[in-house]
């Protein structure tokens, strides 16, 4: 092949070709000696050789002696994807002193020998992959990486324990931190459990500590009932736009001492209280619980009677010596700048009324293992007295697992704690009533430190294990002892029976799943999710809370169903992923970026539309495409799109790719 | 022609009280810890000679469904090997449990199928109680002529064939001190409330 270096001509190329055995993997469909032999007679190449494992310090060890000893200026590195190594072989490019990007990685193991039957043909295959390889790599030029400042703050999208454990730990960093919180306040779904399994631990007297601490940290600025509706820019460098919803209470005034909560003209509650999951009615003005953070009231304008256009006395108004009430507040828009952000956007409970046979909603004594954990709470609406709605103390509880979870109907997958989170509903229940306590479950799954232990516990002490998806909740009585209470069919694997319980109380474990706009979320952010709905993480092993985006980190449920201490782990190390990437100050990006060829542009806008990242905007005084090299991922969506051909991506030039197909052709 | 037979079990089918009260029984203290892991039916050499694992025996003992475990043969098949003891992962005697479940049965005035096992394990008791060592031709001689007596002469090369290896002895073993035997037994307080014989 004759070359034409258009880089620097007046260079002579001198490539090194290195082929790897990786141990058998290559070697052993792939005559890797052969192909060594094969490429030393390649244009260019100056010394050829097979090693066993090319990414070891002795393989790297070869690529930099034999830069400085044969003053290579071209490096081909047959072996796996670049995926794996490709940095490893451009560091070690970059140690025997030449640019990194002067370096290409041939695929023959993945593409190669994995892939392969034959010996002879994978040998030739990589022959030809060979010779492409060392075809393109004479038109590699050098290249730099580019650096940009990182904002030194970080925006975390929700406020329950994973939001409250990553900003914690960001702003005692000293990163500021901008925790932004759909409800009126924080805490999450923790902050409405009683106690957290397995060791029983309070979750109110665990949780409200770390609430507290965010309230007052000098690094956090937390927004509560506000919403994250904008979000643009890239890495290190975020622009997010912040609804703050109208509380019509003046923040700065309110102490949250409850007088106009007690002087409200309505008397008493007139709507479903969300924070106990309306097991009770609250008034239009209301705080979600006595410790809520911020600690200040909101008023739900869609009930109250002045702001709905009603008649209302007003007596909230002079009720309050702070004259903290403003009807007049509106919704704004906050803007801000950060960069990271982590999205810890949580889960919902599945709606246990999509299994209509277990009676939720038409049995009045069917309840949801949320409602249960709101009963149980010395601070939730019965005071922790356990009740059956006709004011009962329930003699026996069925507690069914896996509602609607490893469900091909509903969700497929194992919601991970119902399990745990039944144990301990188990616990308390018969704690509070001494009911008798029936669990129903397909696998009891208690994977954790301690879990196994307290279903040991469980055991022991006399509740009931039933193995077996619960088939029906009915209140039609076979028997006199059935008579006035609810039945719970279902076939006991392990005794070989089917069985009817009858029960005064059932709770049903629902799952967890995907909150119900985490496609918007999804959007707002461009992250991706997985089938079912949960944000999707760059990698399930190796990158658990990074996501496809740089600088766009995940925490808790809302990439997947997990418990509390998998949560402030995962939170923790999302918070670690940030401040690696805020405190070196800078981010080193890739420079495979595409960049257009302005004399060539016609402005026909076609790139714009098609990049997926929003990298193109449009220049609208030269009318030409600009490509924003910070948000390029260097897909080549564009480059292959342009009619006029002007968009070119560096390691991807026309050029280079059309040797290497020409020399793959060339040997085949 | 065969029956229909109800398989499904009421509340009125259990007893609730059962499982309490064989966990009160020596060796059974653990009974409620059972995961269901059948690895005593696995290891027993009998089980599948039973009419019900020794797994649904623990089931079925633990959520007190008393006639059925009374009434299986599973608890008058067990050999007492203690393999099953041995390999319990949560460490449940179930031997203990077996023999817990035997003496209710007795209790309950419950035959087995087979009339031996129950005669076996009286003729054991009485020899014990009597003598304070088991000698074991008395014990199979009686037996055998109080549960299959017609059997007993197509059995006896059987015997004699243990004679012969050392397996049966014509002596009847006994304790030397009788008086410490008596005095030991008087001592012994009942098992459940009641003597289990």
């Amino acid at each position: 092949m004759v070359s034409d270096n258009s880089h620097n001509p007046a260079e002579e190329v001198r490539i090194g070709f290195f082929i790897c055995h990786c141990g058998v993997n290559i070697a052993s469909k792939i005559d890797v000696a052969e192909v060594a032999k094969f490429a030393e007679t390649l244009p260019g190449v100056v010394v050829s050789r097979d090693y066993k494992y090319m990414c070891s310090d002795a393989g790297q060890d070869l690529i930099v002696e034999d830069i400085k000893n044969f003053r290579l200026n071209r490096i081909v590195v047959a072996a796996c994807s670049p995926f794996l190594h490709e940095k490893t072989f451009r560091t070690a490019t970059q140690r025997g002193g030449i640019n990194p990007f002067l370096c290409h990685m041939v695929n023959i193991r993945e593409h190669g020998s994995w892939v392969a039957e034959d010996r002879v043909t994978a040998t030739e295959k990589a022959k030809a992959m060979a010779q492409g390889g060392v075809g393109r790599v004479r038109r590699h030029v050098a290249l730099e990486k580019r650096r940009e400042p990182v904002l030194q703050s970080v925006l975390v999208v929700g406020g329950g324990i994973a939001g409250i454990q990553a900003a914690l730990t960001l702003a005692n960093a000293g990163k500021h931190v901008y925790l932004v919180e759909r409800e009126p306040t924080i805490g999450g779904h923790m902050a409405q459990f009683d106690k957290t399994f397995p060791t029983l631990d309070c979750a109110a007297c665990i949780l409200t500590p770390k609430m507290s601490e965010v309230g007052s940290h000098p690094n956090i600025t937390l927004w509560a009932y506000s919403e994250v509706i904008h979000s643009e820019g890239y890495v290190g460098n975020y622009k997010v736009k912040v609804r703050r919803k109208a509380r019509y209470i003046n923040e700065d005034e309110c102490t949250g001492c409850m007088e106009c909560v007690e002087h409200c003209s309505f008397k008493t509650g007139v709507v479903d209280d969300e924070f106990n999951v309306g097991l009770v009615k609250r008034k239009p003005v209301y705080m979600s619980f006595p410790q809520a953070v911020p600690k200040i009231v909101v008023i739900d304008p869609l009930t109250c009677a002045k702001l709905s256009g009603g008649k209302c006395e007003e007596s909230c108004i002079p009720a309050c010596d702070r004259q903290a009430l403003d009807f007049t507040q509106t919704e704004r828009v906050e803007e801000i700048e950060v960069g990271a952000i982590i999205v810890a956007t949580g889960f919902k409970t599945f709606d246990a009324k999509r299994k209509p046979y277990y009676g939720y909603g038409d049995f009045p004594n069917v309840y949801t293992s949320l409602e249960i954990e709101r009963m149980v709470t010395s601070s939730g609406p019965t005071e922790g007295e356990v009740v059956c709605r006709d004011g009962r103390v329930p003699k026996s509880v069925g507690i069914v697992h896996c509602v609607g979870s490893r469900d091909h109907q509903t969700n497929r997958w194992c919601s991970r704690v119902c399990c745990m989170a039944s144990l301990k509903l188990a616990y308390l229940l018969k704690e509070h009533t001494g009911a008798e306590i029936y669990n129903f479950y397909i696998d009891m799954r208690t994977p954790g430190k301690g879990y196994e232990e307290f279903y040991e516990r469980l055991l022991e002490e006399g509740n009931h294990f039933i193995r077996g998806r619960v088939a029906e909740v009915t209140d039609f009585a076979m028997r006199p002892e059935e008579e006035n209470h609810l039945i719970i069919q279902v076939e006991d694997t392990l005794s070989g029976y089917v069985r009817r319980v009858p029960v005064d109380m059932v709770v049903l474990a629902v799952g967890i799943e995907p909150q119900a706009d985490a496609s918007v979320v999804r959007r707002l952010f461009n992250i991706s999710c997985s089938d079912e709905g949960f944000f999707l993480e760059r990698h399930p092993k190796l990158a658990p809370v990074s996501t496809a985006t740089e600088g766009v980190y995940l925490a808790g449920c809302c990439q997947g169903p997990r418990d509390i201490p998998d949560t402030v782990a995962q939170a923790g190390a999302a918070a670690a992923e940030a401040l690696a990437l805020l405190d070196p100050g800078f981010v080193e990006m890739e420079p495979m970026t595409a960049y257009v060829e302005n004399e060539l542009c016609s402005g026909c806008k076609t790139c714009q539309t098609m990049c997926p990242y929003g990298a193109i905007s449009n220049d609208a005084e030269r009318k030409i495409a600009v490509i924003n090299p910070m948000l390029c991922k260097g897909c080549g969506t564009c480059v292959a799109s342009c009619p006029s051909g002007a968009i070119h991506q560096n390691l991807f030039d026309d050029q280079e790719l059309f040797d290497e197909i020409q020399e793959v052709l060339a040997h085949a | 022609m065969a029956t229909l037979e109800r398989e499904i079990r009421f509340e009125s089918d259990r007893d609730p009280e059962f499982a309490a009260q064989i966990r009160r029984m020596p060796g059974c203290e653990n009974l409620n810890r059972c995961i269901q892991c059948a690895t005593c039916s696995g290891i027993c050499p009998l089980s599948t000679y039973m009419d019900m694992t020794p797994r649904r025996v623990i089931q079925l003992a633990r959520d007190g469904f008393k006639a059925d475990v009374l009434n299986c043969n599973t608890i008058w098949l067990c050999a007492s090997c203690y393999q099953c003891q041995v390999e319990c992962p949560k460490e449940i005697g179930i031997t203990d449990v077996m023999y817990a479940l035997k003496c209710k049965a007795i209790e309950a005035g419950i035959k087995p199928k087979q009339a031996a096992p129950q005669t076996l394990y009286r003729e054991f008791y009485n020899l014990g109680t009597k003598n304070g060592r088991i000698s074991e031709g008395a014990l199979m001689v009686n037996t055998v002529i109080k549960t299959q007596p017609a059997r007993f002469w197509s059995l006896k090369m059987l015997g004699l064939r243990l004679l012969r290896t050392g397996r049966f002895g014509w002596k009847i073993e006994r304790m030397p001190q009788q008086s410490v035997l008596k005095a030991a037994i008087q001592a012994t307080p009942p098992i459940n409330g009641k003597e289990s014989s």
